[in-house]
């Protein structure tokens, strides 16, 4: 295994989804039952069964629209608020509208959401205006069950095949080049649609511990969705709101406030006081857990040890089993126990994801992105704050649409010479006799990152970022080496961060304002309605390098008022003055 | 110019008398999402054992709680640990 | 290159692994069945679920969660009088998987049974399955001497959500273990009747405090004026946990007449139950709460301060 063999295979289909963690498999469901007859393709760099940011499950939904616990406008308007207003809503609200629908085809699956005494959903209460979290019990099973419906639907799953570049042609999708991880065999597929469904760009900045595959995100996410749809000439919506959220620290994994804020637990100062709101995440609430952290009010930790005995051991049941089961692995060896101590908290490194945040491959209420016949869905797709839930019901529109458009289309034409150019790129690091690891490579893009783009931002260091990654690209393209197959995911991987470490400084330098808290905190910059109330678009200019357009936001369908604009900053702002 | 052999400790450890890879059991390395197991083969090429071959973990545990005769562990990476 | 596509193998052959001499083999054979989502899978991981060996009869417990149906929970069934714990413990977990409420007729012939676990099993595999037909056993296992079978008990019944069941909830409410007494008041949610109006309230003086929790927070859906009266006396309980959930119960019931002994709770130190406070008081829009909740709209506590500015605009707004 994993020496590098020589070879290539080209394969047609209907609809090829690339990522089979969330979205992907949603979208191959729907498009299969939608039209029986399509040749649907799922195929994903690891394994369908266990790939994805819930390879181990999830321990609820947080954002679900029940009717009667909320409803679309109520949902809309606070991610519109959340999201500093840059939202179009139209697909914000489609989504809204249509998750229930998704939350009870899950429920058929065998996915269970948690339910009351009676058998009806159990919604959480954590926000006054709306009620929107539903714990999952069995929620290490996700996969499973997810896995067992592709298995149903006799969907064609190609497992350790990792899609480098997609081919377009006659001015829409056309396919995509695929590499074997274990065998570095080439496959193209020829489709007359493509679902992108490859996750957050998760493997940006560097963790603080320094282990490479320490982050947040699932570090399988290595950002090859926007690499690929940055390529393929799609427009990138707001790369500069970048994810960065409060986790454990050292662990960097979350504590799920979702999971204890219902139950009584919040983050808290060094003096045990609540400082930030626990009901939703947003830029804004990471700019206040910063400060607390820089303003020697730290450390910050999740605190649980007011809450009595019984409240305690739900919680720990809940976050030692699903998601992140090593949780409770690092508790037990630093000898943390809840009932008596706090949780320390940190802040993550940054990333690129829509599930948290809102950066992501452009795309419309149909999932749709700036190039005919592609599609994206899930953390890579800028539909704000969508979490899991987002990633399957957006995996579902993708999936609809997609059959619809192949109706009238057949494969478009592509030219050859970009697979053989993609081949020559990808074995590059094969045919050197010696030079650069992709895991250096890798190591030091992302310490740049940390280094340079980690926000507060500041002009001058992004600048020199750039010039750093310029360097580094350098020596990756003239010298990087790889031994065996698996080292050459790895150096693919790395040259996907590249991208997305360049795209993370050029979108940042545009949008010359601060929006959205500490995402986008740009100490030289206030926030400007005026020039800046838009959406920021990137994609690949003609000197290949990246390119910038403004692009209006859609008129609202749910009207915000004037003062509820901003709600989140006013309140913030007098309070500072009241607390010192 | 050759590479370096460092050495580094790997979080993820099977048990060997439990591994039932020379059944031709891949359970834990198909199901790796960073693809960083594999298995041991004996002299002859036979299926041995399975272990990790690259320390490059997000300590997630599917090998783990997968693995039909509770033969795989998964500790935090020391890093961070 | 290697097969690109997951395959579909034909049932019967990875079946043929079933009758290796090797245990480990009979466990890949396992499976490789449960992956194929084959329901013609199923007869062979009823085979193996009597295997020799326990580490099979434990994988094909676990396999037959892919499944469904009486064949699915037959098998099941079976496996839960095994000699080996762990087979027990996958059986049952994959018992409460089952969806089709077919898969039910395979569990009601054993919901008399006299073994503790496999009862205890049973009655959590049929609950979601809601059958009629399991309403009577649940009763008589009221008395069941284990806890753990009253409380699967329960869950059956409150899932039926048949008035007829009340007077045994009720029952159930005052049955020696906290965590019956608690399933039984939350599982009376469905009913609007007088009967389980009264036994949640008589639940508020519980001596637990997860028994009077369930039962605040049970009231806001039965309703009702002696509700409100019973919730009110609620909001000074000892445990603040309590006086939270009676707090949201008279808010979702828009109890505007408890706004005066909710609002000064907003002096207490308790941060979770000073956020619901406020919440609350929005949601009622008291115009004479306005003082009570003006005194903390620079609360260093963000969430209460939210939630306070909140609430004074929902009673401007009035």
């Amino acid at each position: 295994m994993d020496e590098i063999l020589d070879g290539t295979t080209q394969i047609d289909c209907d609809i090829l989804i690339i990522g089979g963690g969330t979205a992907g498999p949603m979208a191959a469901l729907k498009a299969k039952r939608k039209n029986p007859k399509a040749n649907v393709i799922l195929l994903d760099k690891a394994n369908v069964k266990r790939s994805g940011a819930i390879s181990m499950g999830m321990d609820g939904l947080n954002n679900s629209v029940i009717p009667g616990y909320a409803t679309p406008e109520q949902y809309t308007k606070e991610i519109t608020i959340a999201n500093d207003g840059i939202v179009d809503q139209k697909a914000v609200y489609r989504y809204a509208e249509e998750c229930y629908g998704i939350i009870q085809e899950l429920d058929e699956f065998g996915i269970r959401f948690q339910k009351d005494q009676n058998g009806e959903y159990d919604v959480k209460k954590v926000h006054h205006i709306g009620t929107y979290v539903l714990p999952m019990p069995n929620g290490d099973t996700v996969k499973k069950a997810l896995y067992r419906q592709l298995r149903k639907a006799r969907i064609n799953i190609i497992n350790r095949y990792m899609a480098t570049r997609l081919l377009t042609g006659e001015g829409r999708i056309a396919g995509a080049i695929c590499v074997n991880t274990r065998t570095a065999e080439f496959l193209v597929v020829r489709a007359k649609a493509v679902v992108m469904s490859l996750g957050a760009a998760g493997r940006l900045g560097l963790p603080a511990s320094g282990y490479l595959y320490g982050t947040y995100e699932n570090a399988s996410n290595s950002g090859e969705g926007y690499s690929m749809a940055y390529h393929a000439g799609a427009g990138l919506a707001n790369l500069e709101c970048f994810q960065i959220n409060p986790l454990i620290k050292d662990y960097n994994g979350p504590a799920c406030a979702y999971v204890a804020g219902p139950l009584g637990g919040y983050t808290s100062n060094a003096q045990g006081e609540r400082f930030i709101e626990c009901d939703y995440w947003s830029g804004q609430m990471m700019q206040e857990f910063y400060d607390e952290l820089q303003g020697g009010k730290g450390p910050v930790y999740l605190k649980l040890n007011h809450l009595a005995e019984e409240t305690v051991a739900e919680i720990e049941r809940v976050l030692h089993i699903v998601e992140r089961p090593t949780r409770g692995h690092f508790h037990r060896g630093r000898n943390t126990d809840y009932r008596k101590d706090m949780i320390e908290m940190h802040i993550s490194e940054i990333g690129f994801c829509s599930g948290h945040s809102a950066s992501g491959v452009f795309v419309d209420e149909r999932a749709r992105t700036t190039i005919d016949g592609l599609y994206a869905a899930g953390d890579m797709a800028n539909v704000p704050h969508n979490y899991m839930l987002g990633a399957f019901t957006n995996g579902a529109f993708a999936g609809l649409d997609a059959v619809d458009f192949i109706k009238d289309v057949d494969f478009a034409d592509f030219d050859m010479g970009d697979v053989d150019a993609e081949r020559t790129r990808v074995l590059a690091p094969t045919k050197r006799d010696d030079g650069i690891p992709p895991n250096q490579i890798e190591y030091k893009t992302r310490r740049f990152v940390n280094d340079y783009l980690q926000p507060p931002k500041v002009t001058a260091k992004m600048e020199l970022a750039q010039r750093r990654f310029e360097e580094v690209r350098h020596d990756m393209e003239t010298e990087m080496y790889v031994r065996d197959s698996h080292e050459l995911m790895r150096s693919l991987e790395a040259s996907a961060i590249m991208d997305c470490a360049d795209m993370a400084a050029a979108a940042s330098l545009y949008r010359t304002e601060s929006r959205w808290g500490l995402y986008h905190n740009r100490v030289e910059y206030e926030r400007d309605d005026e020039n800046w109330f838009c959406h920021t678009i990137l994609t690949k200019g003609d000197d290949g390098k990246p390119a910038h357009a403004k692009k209006a936001v859609d008129d609202y369908i749910v009207e915000i008022d004037e003062d509820e604009k901003d709600a989140y900053n006013n309140q913030r702002v007098t309070s500072t003055v009241a607390a010192e | 110019m050759p590479l370096a052999q460092t050495s580094t400790i790997v979080p993820v450890v099977i048990d060997d008398a439990l591994c039932i890879a020379d059944k031709g059991c891949t359970v834990c390395v198909d199901v790796c999402p960073l693809d960083v197991l594999r298995i041991v083969e004996g002299p002859d090429g036979s299926p041995v054992t399975a272990h990790m071959k690259y320390d490059e973990c997000w300590y997630c545990m599917p090998c783990e709680a997968d693995c039909p005769t509770g033969a795989v562990t998964v500790n935090l990476p020391f890093l961070l640990k | 290159m290697n097969a690109l596509f997951e395959d579909f193998d034909e049932i019967a052959e990875l079946a043929e692994g079933l009758d290796d001499a090797s245990p480990g083999t009979r466990i890949m054979a396992v499976m490789e069945l449960a992956n194929s989502a084959d329901p013609a899978a199923i007869a062979h991981l009823a085979r193996a679920i009597s295997d020799a060996d326990a580490g099979v009869r434990k994988q094909a417990a676990l396999a037959l969660t892919a499944f469904d149906g009486p064949e699915t929970a037959a098998a099941l069934v079976s496996a839960l009088t095994d000699s080996d714990p762990a087979v027990i413990e996958a059986a049952a977990l994959s018992l409460t998987e089952l969806k089709d409420p077919e898969a039910g007729d395979a569990i009601l012939p054993h919901l008399g049974d006299t073994d503790t676990v496999k009862l205890t099993a049973c009655f959590a595999g049929i609950k979601e399955l809601r059958r009629t037909e399991a309403m009577g056993a649940a009763i008589t296992a009221l008395k069941h001497e284990d806890a753990g079978v009253r409380i699967g008990a329960v869950g059956v019944i409150g899932w039926l959500q048949d008035e007829g069941s009340l007077p045994a909830l009720r029952d159930a409410a005052k049955d020696v273990d906290t965590n019956v007494r608690r399933t039984a008041l939350a599982a009376l949610g469905f009913s609007k009747s007088e009967h389980a109006e009264a036994t949640l309230i008589a639940a508020l003086n519980d001596p637990e405090w997860l028994v009077r929790e369930a039962a605040a927070e049970t009231l806001a859906k039965v309703g009702g004026a002696k509700c409100v009266t019973a919730l009110r006396i609620a909001l000074e309980d000892e445990f603040w946990q309590v006086r939270l959930k009676a707090v949201r119960s008279l808010g979702k019931m828009n109890a505007v007449e408890a706004a005066l002994e909710i609002a000064p709770m907003m002096d207490l130190l308790i941060p979770n139950l000073r956020k619901e406070c406020a919440a609350v008081l929005g949601e009622m829009a008291a115009p004479e709460t306005r003082p009570y909740l003006e005194k903390y709209v620079d609360d260093t506590d963000p969430d209460v301060r939210k939630n306070v500015r909140w609430a004074l605009g929902k009673i401007d707004a009035q």
